[in-house]
């Protein structure tokens, strides 16, 4: 019975055109962010590729000159686009993906893309995340508003019911046959998407790339599914069409227009971030402190690089100095990213209610774009560049502090540059992501059952007529 | 008919309109929740505005302090009272002109700066200005989570770009269709009662209830909470005029939507359709073609020119690198004599490499400041398509937080980078120390506000781009209307 | 003065009304009768410029109704089937509202309690909301925006449909008083007995022509009957 009244559902709404209107506007603006989100996604990565092995390339080919220049000069890392980015690009617009590892600066991600925005940044990018997150309800509601109140209204649902169909037998139809008109327009586009993430991935990471798709539409398959069950509990619980819409409507526009907003404000005050001015008083206060406590304990002043430290002591200096600084970074820096994932995580458990934003950021995380994924790769570059500056001391502190007032005059070549590794960043597995998104899917899972138990009643307890 | 007599039934249609809005129930609603986000959006952005522009003053103090405390330390080693150390000497030009003398040339809040709190932390408002090359101080931006810059602000342009358009079609999806449908419409038409007499009294009763909305609470919430923003002049009243117009640009869209004389409910879906369009997907697709059209160049390009320079300078700098620091034991040397200061080989080097990346990379900048503004200009000559881009956009401008605004500032921060470059570089050449009387003549960055002339004509533009589409729509509905049906 | 001049109305290949002649001297009752779809409302419709004519012209008191739309409407008081009234305001509300765009000005309040009075309404349910009135109730309250607007010509639209009897013949006693005054009329009606006792003359319409034109005084009730069933294809 479930399926005669899903077949006949899903007739009526071919019929009456919204599935074909509306479904198809969706449709081909799916379609069109795909194509785009693909040429940006191909292009971005070739530019890496070539970035990354040039920079390499010229490391190794520099002449000869003191280790610690070298260092000055540094090296580039280059965060690899995820291949799903072109699904959903997350937060890579709003940071940058371009690292300077250089001597005894903490990296920082250079330029941010949205610097070379327009005024039309504030409206965002149009990908096919975006779509999915705020137009997907909207389709589910213009296809499924009267599926309860309209025929309440035409005096269809009286007759149905007075034949003894039970309520639970529509409720499950109506959802299959929402559901069955989703998926016969997503999926389409959805298998486009796929085909076209496994084969802009990068080789090797096919498997992986399969599995974050997977992640990634069943996070989206939960969010309509959502909104599926709480179109049909508002049909049934409204009076008439015209306020199940409204309601609707209003529902759509403070989850998916309204919400994202005023969450951000709240989680800003919530977990509030230091201005630069603050961090960096924070930051340097404790690195004098510490740098004082070590220089005074080693070299019996706190004046660094005076006159009272030898010119043979300088290579070890360095490596003193840079070492204690590290734990400092990584406390300030890793406070504030720390900061930041509160604030994603408060946003993520306000799912259960307002969903857009737990698919938000299990679509960002599955898709590698968000900044979980980014920190990884900051990480890995801060590793890298760590990696160099102990290479390089350790050289300086072996040839050129023996060399006394001369220190500067030390110069290395390729024989040192070549035992440094190039940068080789793969970032993390599907089951990493996997691992990382439990909030949000929890949040999902929480949302879905509330709606599902908010269908359930309002279909039992609606009126016939 | 008697033109006296139709204006005295206009009066009647709007006084019976205001009571039968008094009477609906879901007019107060919608009314309400409206007024709470107006509200939550002010209070928003007041707070926002507040913490910015404390922020900035923090950094002044600070940047104030430390000069002080460096013209402290200059006199003191003149004095021969304390040695100055290798990094950190305030008579050093290589020290001053750095990182460790720069300052912060910042662009202050306009007195509208709540109503649209815009990208403020994309494009940001201060930056240290050093001697270095300015790629090596554009990307030094204050801190915020990319989430929350993605979600964008809460703040009263979001809430009238966004949502007031909802409200008027609550308050006119149905504006005749509603009587048609109840039978009421034919009453009316049956009455010596035009019907166009009878559209603008029902569209004048809600525009004026809109406006007293979203204008004149915001205004006087201004005026009580910040007085300042009256000091605006003008900018008031075009911030005022720009809500308005944009409003009437919905309000044409729903009479020339009511005047097709389709069912209520097929007003209401088409109004939510073209509200999709024209205020989400127009604009990121407009967003993107432009990307397309003109794309920036690549900033992973700029990474690896820049170290190839790099590369290049210090290969041609290699020896005054590896001289040492003559300092170690002979702290005396970083003391002026005679005006003259004797900087560390190596620290020379270093600055030498700086000026040259800086002169080398400054063609491939400009390229990147030429791509963006050829891509801000297309932007402004196509937003037309979209009200709400523009409407944006002026509110934007008319708060100062705006791209023109900005883009002014950073040929201000060009300017001071400029001066202050040529006082130390000369210094530096001329191995000159930084004296006690230089610091009164250190270039400092005074803002210049932008030309008044310049904020209207942009206002005005953003009034006629807006106006237009409404006036199009009115003289449909015009003909429309002619062809409805009553009955 | 109510007139029709070869007025002539199609939709497409289907014509609602086909050359109508008609004229209506002050103090007529005109009955027009017919099936649905015969094209009685669509007279109606035309003399108000609901509709514009395919050919022909509709003419109230000398003057063309599409060329002065307004000033037409101010000779002339349309009773539809359905009054509808803004549920939210009271009976006086809507009959202020109503009567105040009918006449340019509005009416004070006693006058307008006069003529609900004079309609028949009890003045206690004169502030309660329409939402709650009779369809009785609603149509009265509509009849006395007519009077209101002393207008010098009627159309009605199946006035009677759904009174009960007293009311029908309240309804009735309205028109003679009305004609009596020198008002035009011109009603549409299924109800023959309505048609001939309180209607001077009767049209009978069939497919948009109007097939008979009677003087109801030199016919019976009986024959009446006879003659609309034989228009409408029933048995004599």
């Amino acid at each position: 019975m479930i399926w005669m009244i899903a077949r006949r559902d899903l007739l009526e709404r071919w019929r009456d055109g919204r599935l074909l209107w509306a479904g198809g506007m969706i449709l081909v603006l799916l379609l069109t962010a795909l194509a785009i989100g693909y040429e940006h996604r191909q292009q971005a990565r070739a530019e890496q590729r070539a970035a990354q092995s040039a920079d390499y390339a010229d490391w190794l080919k520099q002449g000869r000159r003191h280790p610690h220049d070298a260092a000055h000069q540094g090296m580039h890392a280059f965060k690899p686009e995820a291949a799903l980015a072109l699904i959903d690009p997350g937060i890579n617009p709003y940071i940058g993906s371009t690292v300077w590892l250089q001597a005894h600066r903490q990296s920082e991600v250079m330029f941010r893309p949205a610097q070379d925005a327009t005024s039309l940044q504030r409206f965002g990018e149009l990908s096919t995340g975006w779509i999915l997150q705020v137009l997907g309800p909207l389709l589910v509601i213009v296809l499924g508003f009267n599926a309860f109140a309209g025929e309440r209204e035409q005096g269809i649902l009286r007759q149905a019911v007075s034949l003894g169909i039970p309520t639970r037998s529509m409720l499950w139809g109506k959802a299959i046959a929402l559901g069955a008109s989703l998926l016969g327009l997503l999926a389409p586009a959805a298998l486009l998407a796929c085909v076209a993430a496994v084969l802009a991935a990068d080789a090797g990471t096919r498997l992986d790339t399969w599995l974050r798709f997977g992640l990634l539409a069943f996070g989206y398959a939960l969010y309509l599914g959502i909104f599926v069950f709480l179109t049909l509990g508002v049909s049934a619980a409204a009076s008439t069409s015209r306020v199940a819409i409204t309601v609707l409507l209003a529902l759509w526009i403070g989850n998916a227009v309204i919400a994202p907003r005023v969450m951000a404000e709240l989680a800003r005050r919530t977990h509030p971030t230091p201005t630069r001015l603050e961090f960096n008083h924070a930051l340097d206060a404790n690195l004098k402190a510490t740098s004082d406590r070590l220089w005074m304990a080693n070299f019996g002043t706190t004046e660094r690089w005076g006159r009272d430290v030898p010119l043979d002591k300088w290579g070890k200096a360095l490596q003193f100095d840079d070492h204690s600084s590290y734990k400092v970074f990584d406390r300030h820096f890793g406070g504030l990213w720390d900061t930041w994932e509160h604030q994603q995580a408060l946003q993520e458990w306000s799912g259960v209610l307002l969903p857009m934003l737990a698919v938000r950021a299990l679509s960002m995380d599955a898709a590698g774009t968000d900044f979980g994924h980014h920190r990884n790769f900051t990480d890995a570059a801060e590793r890298h560049r760590r990696l160099i500056q102990d290479i390089v001391s350790e050289d300086l502190v072996k040839h050129a502090d023996p060399l006394g007032g001369q220190h500067f005059a030390y110069q290395s070549g390729p024989e040192l540059w070549k035992r440094i590794p190039a940068f080789n960043y793969h970032p993390p597995a599907a089951a990493w992501a996997l691992q990382r998104s439990w909030r949000s899917l929890l949040a999902l899972c929480a949302a879905l059952g509330l709606a599902f138990a908010f269908a359930w009643r309002a279909a039992s307890r609606q009126r016939a007529y | 008919m008697n033109k006296l007599l139709q204006f005295r039934r206009l009066r009647m249609v709007m006084a019976e309109e205001l009571r039968l809005l008094a009477a609906d129930r879901s007019f107060w609603v919608v009314s309400l929740i409206f007024l709470v986000l107006i509200g939550y959006a002010l209070s928003n952005g007041l707070h926002q505005a507040t913490l910015r522009a404390g922020a900035q003053s923090a950094i002044v103090h600070d940047d104030v302090q430390r000069r002080a405390g460096q013209l402290n330390k200059l006199e003191r080693i003149m004095a021969g009272k304390e040695v100055p150390g290798p990094f950190d000497n305030p008579a050093d030009p290589t020290h001053m002109g750095g990182g460790y003398g720069a300052h912060h040339a910042i662009l202050p809040p306009a007195p509208l700066a709540a109503v649209a709190l815009g990208q403020d932390d994309l494009f940001p408002s201060q930056y240290k200005v050093t001697y270095e090359s300015r790629i090596s101080f554009i990307g030094n931006n204050d801190i915020e989570n990319p989430w929350n810059l993605l979600s964008g602000h809460f703040d009263l342009s979001f809430v009238l770009v966004y949502l007031l358009p909802f409200l008027i079609f609550a308050l006119g999806y149905n504006l005749l269709s509603a009587e048609r449908e109840s039978g009421t419409l034919r009453l009316l038409m049956s009455q010596p009662l035009a019907l166009w007499t009878l559209l603008l009294g029902k569209i004048a009763t809600r525009a004026v209830v809109l406006l007293a909305l979203a204008v004149l609470v915001p205004v006087a919430t201004l005026m009580l909470a910040r007085p300042a923003a009256l000091s605006g002049g003008g900018t008031l009243l075009y911030w005022a005029a720009t809500v308005a117009v944009y409003a009437l640009f919905w309000f044409a869209l729903v009479l020339a939507v009511n005047a097709c004389g389709k069912s209520s409910a097929t007003n209401a879906m088409v109004l939510i359709i073209a509200w999709v369009t024209l205020v989400l997907v127009l604009p990121s697709l407009l967003n993107l073609a432009v990307g397309a059209a003109v794309p920036s160049p690549s900033r992973a390009e700029l990474a690896t020119r820049t170290r190839v320079l790099t590369a290049e300078a210090m290969a041609r700098n290699n020896k005054l690198l590896s001289t040492d620091y003559a300092h170690v034991g002979k702290p005396g040397v970083l003391v002026p004599k005679d005006g003259s200061i004797q900087m560390a080989g190596r620290l020379r080097g270093m600055f030498l490499i700086e000026r040259e990346i800086d002169q080398k990379i400054a063609p491939e900048l400009a390229r990147f400041d030429l791509q963006q503004e050829r891509r801000q200009a297309l932007v402004a000559r196509y937003s037309f398509l979209s009200p709400a881009a523009v409407a944006a956009e002026a509110m934007s401008a008319l708060a100062g937080t705006g791209q023109r605004r900005h883009a002014w500032f950073m040929r201000q921060v060009g300017n001071y980078h400029a001066a202050w470059q040529q006082f130390f570089f000369t210094r530096i050449d001329a191995g000159r120390a930084v004296t006690v009387a230089d610091f009164s003549h250190i270039p400092h960055f005074a803002w210049r506000e932008e030309e008044g002339s310049t904020v209207d004509r942009d206002a005005m533009w953003a009034l006629v781009q807006l106006f237009a589409p409404c006036l199009l729509l009115l003289g449909f509905a015009l003909w429309r209307l002619r062809r409805y049906r009553v009955v | 003065m109510l007139e029709a001049i070869g007025l002539t109305k199609r939709y497409g290949a289907n014509t609602a009304l086909d050359r109508l002649d008609l004229r209506i001297e002050p103090g007529d009752i005109y009955c027009l009768l017919g099936a649905n779809g015969a094209g009685k409302t669509t007279t109606i419709n035309l003399f108000l410029n609901f509709i514009d004519p395919s050919e022909g012209r509709a003419l109230i008191n000398g003057m063309d109704v599409t060329r002065s739309p307004l000033r037409t409407k101010q000779e002339v008081a349309y009773i539809p089937e359905q009054v509808n009234l803004y549920p939210t305001l009271s009976g006086l509300e809507n009959l202020r509202y109503f009567s105040g765009l009918a006449l340019g000005r509005e009416l004070p309040r006693e006058r307008l309690l006069g003529l609900m009075e004079e309609v028949g309404l009890d003045p206690a349910v004169a502030d309660r909301r329409v939402g709650g009135y009779s369809k009785g109730m609603r149509q009265k309250v509509w009849i006395a925006v007519a009077l209101a607007k002393q207008a010098r010509a009627l159309l009605l639209d199946e006035p009677t449909s759904g009174l009960d009897p007293r009311a029908a013949n309240e309804f009735s006693n309205l028109l003679t008083r009305a004609s009596a005054n020198g008002v035009a009329i011109l009603t549409t009606t299924h109800d023959l007995f309505h048609a001939r006792h309180t209607g001077t003359r009767i049209g009978i319409m069939k497919q948009g022509c109007l097939v008979e034109n009677l003087e109801s005084r030199a016919i019976s009730d009986l024959e009446l009957q006879t003659i609309y069933l034989r228009h409408m294809g029933g048995a004599a």
